[in-house]
């Protein structure tokens, strides 16, 4: 009796040993680990994609906000995660940022294997429309007249729109006077309102309304193509400047999954980001979807870390 | 004209009337849960609210919005618990009200406060969105320094007989602020290698610990000893107009500061509880009565707080901008729905503008039916004997802190404040200034050092600026009386010990 039982527990063990076969995942419900506290971008792109997602998967689909440490400790516990697909992490341009920083013993190859781009919303240069710079020319030569003058509102240094800023001065040789706002875009933006600042490098998106009513005027973006709701406003690679810069959202699993359930995982997600619901929301939302494969985007984060680290280097931020 | 009509149809139409009321219910709850905040309600009923028209999915968002402001004083007043840190201030008075059985009258006031304060917040966003929007344009970083000194004289307020040692709480609450990354040079200050310290301690964990998980470890002293259950007064509950009338120049001023305070992107509703109630003291003719369960205290919380919802609605509406993270929310909201928000919302849409107004009218006027409806059953729970009571409020404060970042590092960050409180009040040191240093202090140094650097490294901006010396002008006055306030009793107390 007893040795039957016995030879019965080891089979079922193998049978748990066993790697789950991709035609059985996803078997039961994946959790997606949203890094940033609910109300932002990240977490209302997670909480659209889960929704759209559930149906194509065929199985609950659940956003789990893991905040803390400036997205640090929401990416380590993605890292940490069981490598069997079903947790899920957002990734956004802080995985690239953080190692690089210190701030996190890792480093993204080591522990992540990326599934998708989802998304990328580029910095740009805005100024107030009843400003004098009516082009980005006009702008840089202001400025090369007075450097450290100007006053670009900006994110703290180590965080994206700084980087934007930080690389304007890089590329074109000129120096501004940049305010940090750890609060992030908006009050930036605000203060560009009041006249408190001259210009802002946040996204399109997040000047888009102001750009609207007439109050606000967007100079250049720093992407590869022009804004698709703002053909007007040429890139900075347009105007002769090597400068395309933004932040980004992404999937990625722990680095031990199968590369099987991660084929499943990037089909279904495609899909998803292609439901022509979730487009709409993006749309509204001023989310610019940006789908690359894993090999693209791992090109990508390679050559972003290079590009940050030297300006991190500029700017003393790199780990002594 | 048409346009309104056509707004208030949409706004009572059945399905907004019962979005608006399932949202208040449900904010009430969401914010008498310590860790469970409006901007998480908001944001998680979001994507629901897609397939919604956008008034019904608005109605259910701002009634969710008024309802999770208003909710937090539930707990602050009945258990010490701050649901909100906008119900910090509301501790203060209300809890020791509590303690003398009028739990009833605090909870009946705070209703009030709440939903006169959110009409009046109200009523500027309708009538003067623009000018306010104006005034707010001329905030920039010294401005912000100077509310936030304005907010840190209060330190002194609430330190009670104990002026020394509450500044020295509140400094530690100062050096407490500072962990984490530096917000201005993006480097990291006393982290220890710690990940979790990264971002910075959880302001809802250290408020839940310093306040209501100390005030379970020093109820769990007696809570062998006796069945001492305070007898609360739950007659005549309902202020009466006499009363009202009495408070009416309190309750309007505090509404006022804060739908200014709401208006700018870079305060909310927490800030300005402190400086209505901070007002509220320097302006008072009985100012030794604040915090010791003075109605008042908790009127001017309140009432600055749910002004807030209005106030954050005007950058909202004319900017674009929004006026606090819920509302930060709510523009998303908008947005998934194919509207502009901004000037040109109320170009396009002006009929939905105004279905938003009358959502907020009966948002408002909900909290005072189940604000004031619901005294009776709120509370029971405090008749509840310590021995259940006791365990209940220290496994809330435990999920509450884990909450709000699903990371256990919060949950015990809460639990290392409760003991730090617990002892604090032994050494009869005053917890609040610590709070409220951790609240403001933030606020205070980005303000400070985005001012030097816009004036390359000159203080005189502070100077320079009406706005911001003015408040600085304000808050070295509160400053002096109140130490002077001080001396006075301490002075009182010698000679009638003597």
């Amino acid at each position: 009796m007893l040795r039957k039982l016995s030879v019965v527990l080891c089979l079922f063990t193998l049978l748990a040993l066993s790697a789950p076969r991709a035609g059985d995942f996803p078997g039961k419900g994946i959790t997606i680990i949203c890094t940033a506290a609910p109300g932002g971008g990240s977490d209302a792109l997670a909480r659209m994609l889960a929704q759209v997602a559930e149906p194509i998967f065929g199985q609950s689909v659940v956003v789990v906000n893991k905040v803390g440490g400036a997205n640090a400790v929401g990416l380590s516990e993605g890292a940490r995660a069981r490598p069997d697909g079903y947790t899920v992490t957002m990734a956004t341009v802080e995985v690239v940022m953080h190692p690089l920083l210190g701030n996190v013993p890792w480093k993204v190859p080591d522990v992540f294997k990326p599934i998708m781009l989802l998304n990328s919303d580029p910095g740009a240069v805005t100024v107030r429309a009843d400003s004098p710079w009516k082009t980005l020319g006009d702008f840089l030569a202001d400025a090369k007249k007075r450097p450290g003058e100007i006053k670009i509102g900006c994110t703290s240094p180590g965080s994206i729109w700084h980087i934007c800023a930080a690389a304007l001065e890089e590329a074109s040789g000129t120096k501004y006077n940049l305010v940090p706002y750890p609060g992030g875009a908006a009050p930036a933006v605000v203060d560009l309102l009041g006249g408190h600042v001259d210009a802002v490098t946040v996204s399109p998106a997040e000047v888009g309304p102001q750009v609207e009513a007439g109050q606000l005027r967007i100079l250049a973006v720093m992407s590869d193509k022009r804004d698709e709701k703002f053909t007007g406003v040429p890139t900075m690679k347009e105007l002769g400047f090597n400068v395309s810069i933004g932040t980004w959202r992404s999937f990625v699993v722990p680095k031990a999954t199968p590369d099987a359930v991660v084929k499943v995982l990037h089909d279904g997600f495609k899909k998803a980001l292609e439901d022509p619901k979730l487009v709409e929301f993006a749309r509204n939302r001023g989310l610019g979807l940006d789908y690359r494969n894993a090999a693209d985007f791992t090109r990508m984060m390679g050559e972003q870390e290079a590009m940050f680290a030297k300006i991190f280097k500029a700017y003393d931020l790199l780990p002594k | 004209m048409e346009d309104i009509f056509s707004g208030i149809g949409l706004a009572f139409s059945p399905y907004a009337i019962i979005a608006v009321i399932c949202g208040v219910v449900g904010g009430i709850v969401v914010g008498a849960l310590p860790g469970l905040s409006a901007t998480m309600a908001v944001a998680i009923l979001t994507p629901l609210s897609f397939g919604m028209t956008p008034a019904v999915s608005m109605a259910m968002l701002l009634g969710t919005y008024v309802g999770a402001v208003y909710g937090g004083s539930i707990s602050a007043i009945l258990i010490r618990t701050p649901g909100t840190p906008a119900a910090c201030a509301t501790i203060f008075d209300g809890y020791p009200m509590t303690q003398r059985g009028e739990a009833g009258k605090a909870l009946g006031w705070a209703a009030l406060g709440s939903c006169v304060g959110g009409m009046i917040g109200l009523f500027f966003l309708v009538v003067s969105a623009p000018l306010i929007t104006r005034f707010a344009l001329s905030f920039s970083a010294p401005e912000y320094f100077g509310l936030a000194i304005f907010g840190l004289s209060i330190i002194i307020s609430v330190s009670g007989k104990h002026v020394t040692r509450g500044m020295i709480s509140g400094a530690a609450g100062l050096l407490v602020a500072t962990i984490g990354m530096d917000p201005i040079q993006g480097s990291t200050r006393f982290i220890f290698n710690s990940m979790d310290l990264l971002g910075g301690i959880s302001l809802i964990s250290a408020l839940i610990g310093l306040f209501a998980v100390s005030e379970a470890f020093n109820s769990a002293e007696t809570v062998m000893r006796e069945s001492e259950r305070i007898k609360q007064i739950i007659n005549g509950l309902f202020p009466l107009w006499r009363e009202i009338k009495g408070h009416a120049v309190l309750i309007l001023k505090s509404a006022v500061i804060g739908t200014f305070i709401g208006a700018l992107p870079g305060a909310g509703a927490d800030i300005a509880a402190f400086v209505s109630y901070n007002e509220a003291r320097r302006s008072s003719r009985t100012p030794e009565k604040f915090g010791t369960g003075f109605v008042d205290g908790v009127i001017a919380a309140e009432t600055g707080n749910n002004a807030v919802t209005g106030g954050a609605m005007i950058p909202l509406l004319t900017l674009a901008i929004p006026g606090d993270a819920v509302t930060a929310v709510l523009l998303g909201a908008l947005m998934i729905h194919g509207l502009k928000p901004g000037p040109m919302l109320m170009a396009e849409n002006r009929d939905l503008v105004y279905s938003f107004f009358c959502s907020l009218f009966v948002g408002n006027l909900l909290l005072l039916v189940f604000g004031i409806g619901g005294i009776k059953v709120f509370t029971k729970v405090v008749a509840l004997t310590k021995r259940l009571l006791v365990p209940i409020i220290l496994i809330l404060c435990v999920i509450g802190a884990y909450a709000v970042g699903n990371n256990l590092f919060d949950a015990k960050l809460a639990l290392a404040f409760g003991v730090l409180g617990y002892l604090m009040q032994k050494a009869d040191f005053p917890v609040a200034p610590l709070a409220l240093a951790i609240i403001l202090g933030p606020m205070a140094e980005v303000a400070l050092r985005q001012s030097l650097i816009m004036n390359h490294g000159s203080w005189s901006i502070l100077a320079t600026r009406p706005i911001s010396l003015g408040l600085l002008i304000i808050a070295a006055l509160s400053i002096f009386f109140s130490i002077r306030q001080a001396q006075k009793e301490n002075k009182k107390r010698e000679a009638m010990r003597s």
